[in-house]
């Protein structure tokens, strides 16, 4: 039960990171690989905040959600933007979604050095409850209730509201929801903000179940939301939130069983597995090619 | 002086391997990012067959290692491509990037690479071994780019339906450059481990993939001095930063993301898109008797196609039913119905793109069945060009046109890596058969301009250009004169006779039938999937069944009976004089009988 738990509460930060990746690469058909660095300044940033304000954890997290948002209506604008109706702008995105990733790292360098970073020792409660016979904080049940509504109204602001539309429209034919009317420019920025705002959050609540983070933090998780979202479907949000939960649950249970130093092979093993057998992942539609 | 940049030296030429390992992917479309995972195969494997002391007392160690490692690398790239090869973009490169992460975790894992101490190598590579790899690794890649194999490569990232019908076998192509890819990482892995003396698994990591595809980019994919160039700014960035005194720690990733971005955002070619390319390959080579002998045509009257019932459904929607149809060598078959009638799927069929649900077909002696690859039919003989324009927009017209003589035209590249005299007259020959093409077509004032650049009517041609390079027995033309003039479509429809009489069979679908009734020996007319009328031109401009089809069945029944005498006398009139009726009409081909008119319905569109 222990073990479950705590794949759970692994498992919800992944899925958050991943459906903000998810949503991106559905909606925009972009893999936006500076994601990862947003995930590590929410983290950061986040830090410092608490260390410097003392602020308490329900108004640290839309604060860091706006600080996500910022970051990511830049990286939209300086490194997805300009490359519209290139060619090679699949290629090119990537490129520049690393560069502008590296760029945010090494200005974070410059702000909060290169060490570990953790928060003030008292900063948060640090009550324990017991479930069905398994330890488990207070922290980590608030952040799981955090990173769990916060997927649920993504996911119901894309399936119902008129943004949503918008996006899905965006996702189906760009050109043609640039003829009816779209704002596709406008969409696109508030895709990336929403995308960017649960990824800065995902880092903070990383960083406050682990109570570490580096610069570093940001690479590892990137891979596991590829696997995520490979396993969960690409482009599809409830299978960012399954796969998430999926491996989250894997890995406890490898750590445990197999062994820790073989951990990461589960990630990549299922990844692998998925995109052999069920390219389209377990959620997402199969895309015909057109003749 | 030099010493003391030794190691940056030898680290510019070791990652522009790294980076030519991408380099053969990302020339066929593909994006792999096992690079680096093969890479540390390579070196650690090696690190358990390269001796101490030369082996039979003259073959160095090095050399073992690094015919090794390349082996290893190329075996392994091929054992990942079985699976992958069939994924694409960002999914193919998810998937060789979760098989570099699996290739660290296992290697990390096992004893004999010591685990995450690492493993120690003899220093068996400086400057030298390093830039003479090098200069292998790129002379190699320079004759590859003008030879048929990089051609072919070519073509697959452009468009790889237009390739497979140009007779290119697309997926064994993949896996070619997928495993030319691994040995160059092989390579890189085992020059690398022998120069650093050192390496344990971590070092071979997601960063260093990314590091390797960014050099590969920045350089630029477009010329083969790519790779040097992308690792000689990228290595040689932080050093000049080092040395005009730019030492804090976060600055210097600053400034190197900053130009990475200036890079990618403002140089679409990277670097190597700056260099004018070489010119070869753009002008013409008017010179008949420099063309190829061709094998000659099959005998005029001999039958091509044979379809029997064939059909195709989709679901419960039956695109073509149970079609009979026979082209013969020679001869011009018109394909004429409204929009939706099955016209498209049914040359596709013939074409090998789909494959029939029922019925059977022979097409130049290769029987039509689900598993016919559309590559075997273009290598039999068969040509196409396509209702919506799949050129090769990158490539000049003339690099277009020589993608299409694939089929007559023999592998060059040990020729040309040897600079045999044969494999100059090879290429002379492809040019001269291509510039006959595009002459042909009247495109030869506009041979080196950028396929995507040219006019709609110009792309069109190209098209039929491109399908005649492979000198094919069977033509098929999907819409050939869509956005044409009636100037255009009536020499459209002269070089359609021409191809006729020097025995070429062609199958035509178009909507133009004032063109179709002049053009064509006989007139398939399809509606709802199944044949309605088969015959002469004449007799179809009679068909009442045809003309219903065309101008539906809708209002009044006088109405529907002065518009049918109408347009029979018209399409009659058209059969007497085609020439002068389009030159007394100049708007003529433009009107009433040549699109599907609004009040029929497209029923497949429908449903």
């Amino acid at each position: 039960m222990q073990l479950f738990l705590d794949g759970i509460f692994l498992g919800s930060i992944y899925a958050l990171f991943a459906i903000g990746f998810t949503l991106v690469f559905g909606i925009l058909d972009r893999l936006n690989l500076a994601h990862a660095a947003v995930f590590t300044a929410g983290a950061l940033v986040g830090i410092e905040i608490v260390t410097r304000f003392g602020v308490p954890i329900w108004l640290l997290i839309p604060i860091v959600l706006v600080v996500g948002a910022v970051i990511g209506i830049l990286i939209e604008r300086i490194a997805f933007r300009p490359l519209a109706g290139r060619h090679d702008a699949h290629f090119a995105g990537l490129i520049s979604s690393i560069a502008f990733g590296a760029i945010i790292l090494s200005l974070l360098q410059a702000l909060y050095g290169a060490d570990t970073r953790r928060f003030p020792a008292d900063a948060f409660p640090s009550t324990r409850v017991e479930i069905f016979g398994a330890t488990v904080s207070l922290l980590q049940v608030i952040i799981l209730i955090i990173s769990v509504s916060l997927m649920v109204v993504l996911t119901w602001l894309v399936a119902k509201s008129k943004l949503g539309r918008g996006m899905r429209t965006i996702a189906e034919n760009p050109h043609a929801a640039a003829v009816l009317g779209l704002n596709v420019g406008r969409i696109s920025s508030i895709t990336f903000a929403l995308s960017s705002a649960l990824g800065a959050v995902a880092g903070v609540l990383f960083t406050l179940n682990v109570n570490a983070a580096s610069l570093g933090i940001g690479h590892a998780v990137e891979l596991k939301a590829l696997a995520v979202i490979i396993v969960g479907g690409m482009g599809s949000l409830p299978g960012a939130l399954v796969g998430g939960l999926i491996l989250g649950l894997a890995e406890v249970l490898a750590v445990n069983y197999i062994g820790s130093s073989w951990r990461d092979m589960v990630a990549f093993g299922l990844l692998f597995l998925i995109l052999i057998l069920r390219p389209q992942g377990l959620f997402g539609a199969r895309k015909t090619r057109e003749v | 002086m030099l010493a003391e940049y030794s190691s940056l030296i030898t680290l510019v030429a070791l990652t522009a391997i790294l980076a030519y390992s991408f380099y053969a992917v990302l020339i066929a479309g593909q994006l792999s990012l096992a690079q680096v995972g093969l890479a540390s195969l390579a070196a650690f494997t090696s690190a358990l067959v390269v001796p101490s002391e030369p082996l039979f007392g003259f073959i160095p160690p090095l050399v073992i290692g690094i015919v090794f490692g390349m082996f290893v690398g190329a075996i392994a790239a091929f054992i990942l491509g079985l699976p992958v090869i069939r994924l694409r973009g960002v999914f193919l490169a998810i998937a060789t990037l979760a098989f570099g992460e699996m290739v660290r975790i296992f290697l990390i894992n096992q004893s004999w690479t010591n685990g995450a101490q690492g493993l120690s190598f003899a220093k068996l590579v400086g400057p030298g071994v390093a830039w003479i790899a090098l200069v292998v690794v790129a002379y190699w890649f320079w004759r590859l780019s003008g030879s048929r194999l990089g051609r072919a490569f070519a073509a697959i990232r452009e468009d790889e339906l237009a390739a497979t019908t140009m007779g290119i076998d697309v997926p064994r192509y993949r896996m070619a450059s997928f495993v030319i890819a691994g040995a160059v990482a092989g390579l890189y892995g085992v020059l690398l481990a022998h120069f650093s003396r050192f390496a344990d698994p971590n070092e071979f990591s997601f960063t260093a993939a990314v590091d390797g595809l960014v050099t590969a980019v920045v350089g630029g994919v477009t010329l083969f001095v790519g790779p040097i160039l992308g690792s000689a700014f990228l290595s040689v960035l932080p050093e000049v930063q080092r040395v005009i005194g730019i030492d804090a720690g976060w600055i210097r990733p600053t400034i190197s993301g900053v130009l990475l971005l200036v890079v990618i955002l403002f140089l679409p070619g990277g670097l190597s898109g700056l260099i004018p390319r070489r010119k070869s390959a753009k002008t013409l080579l008017d010179n008949p008797s420099l063309q190829p002998t061709l094998s000659p045509l099959p005998a005029a009257g001999s039958e091509l196609v044979n379809l029997s019932s064939l059909g195709k459904s989709y679901g419960g929607v039956h695109a073509v039913q149970s079609v009979d149809l026979t082209v013969n060598a020679g001869e011009v078959l018109g394909l004429i119905g409204p929009n939706g009638a099955g016209k498209t799927t049914l040359v596709n069929m013939v074409t090998g793109l789909t494959p029939p649900t029922t019925g059977t077909g022979k097409v130049l002696g290769v029987p039509l069945s689900p598993s016919t690859k559309a590559h075997r039919l273009a290598q039999a003989g068969v040509a196409r060009t396509f209702q919506q324009i799949k050129l090769f927009n990158r490539l000049s017209a003339l690099e277009n046109v020589l993608v299409g003589g694939y089929r007559i035209t023999q592998d060059t590249l040990l020729r040309r890596l040897l600079f045999l005299p044969s494999a100059r007259r090879l290429e002379r020959e492809a040019v001269a058969m291509a510039s006959a093409q595009l002459i042909r077509v009247g495109l030869g004032d506009k041979a080196a301009n950028a396929a995507g650049d040219l006019s709609y009517g110009d792309q069109r041609r190209l098209e039929i250009a491109r399908a005649l390079a492979s000198h094919p027995s069977l033509l098929v033309l999907d819409e050939p004169a869509a956005g044409m003039n009636h100037v255009e479509a009536a020499s459209l429809s002269d070089l359609i006779r021409s191809l006729a009489a020097d025995g070429i069979a062609v199958l035509v679908i178009e909507h133009n039938v004032r063109m179709m009734l002049a053009t064509c020996d006989r007139i398939m007319v399809l509606n709802f999937g199944e044949v309605i009328a088969a015959g002469k031109p004449s007799d179809i401009a009679r068909d009442p069944r045809v003309l219903e089809a065309y101008l539906g069945s809708a209002g009044s029944d006088d109405d529907v009976e002065a518009a049918t005498v109408l347009a029979s006398e018209n399409l009659a009139h058209v059969l007497d004089d085609p020439t002068s009726e389009q030159q007394e009409h100049p708007t003529g081909t433009g009107t009433a009988t040549d699109t599907t008119p609004d009040g029929t319905t497209t029923p497949e569109e429908n449903r």
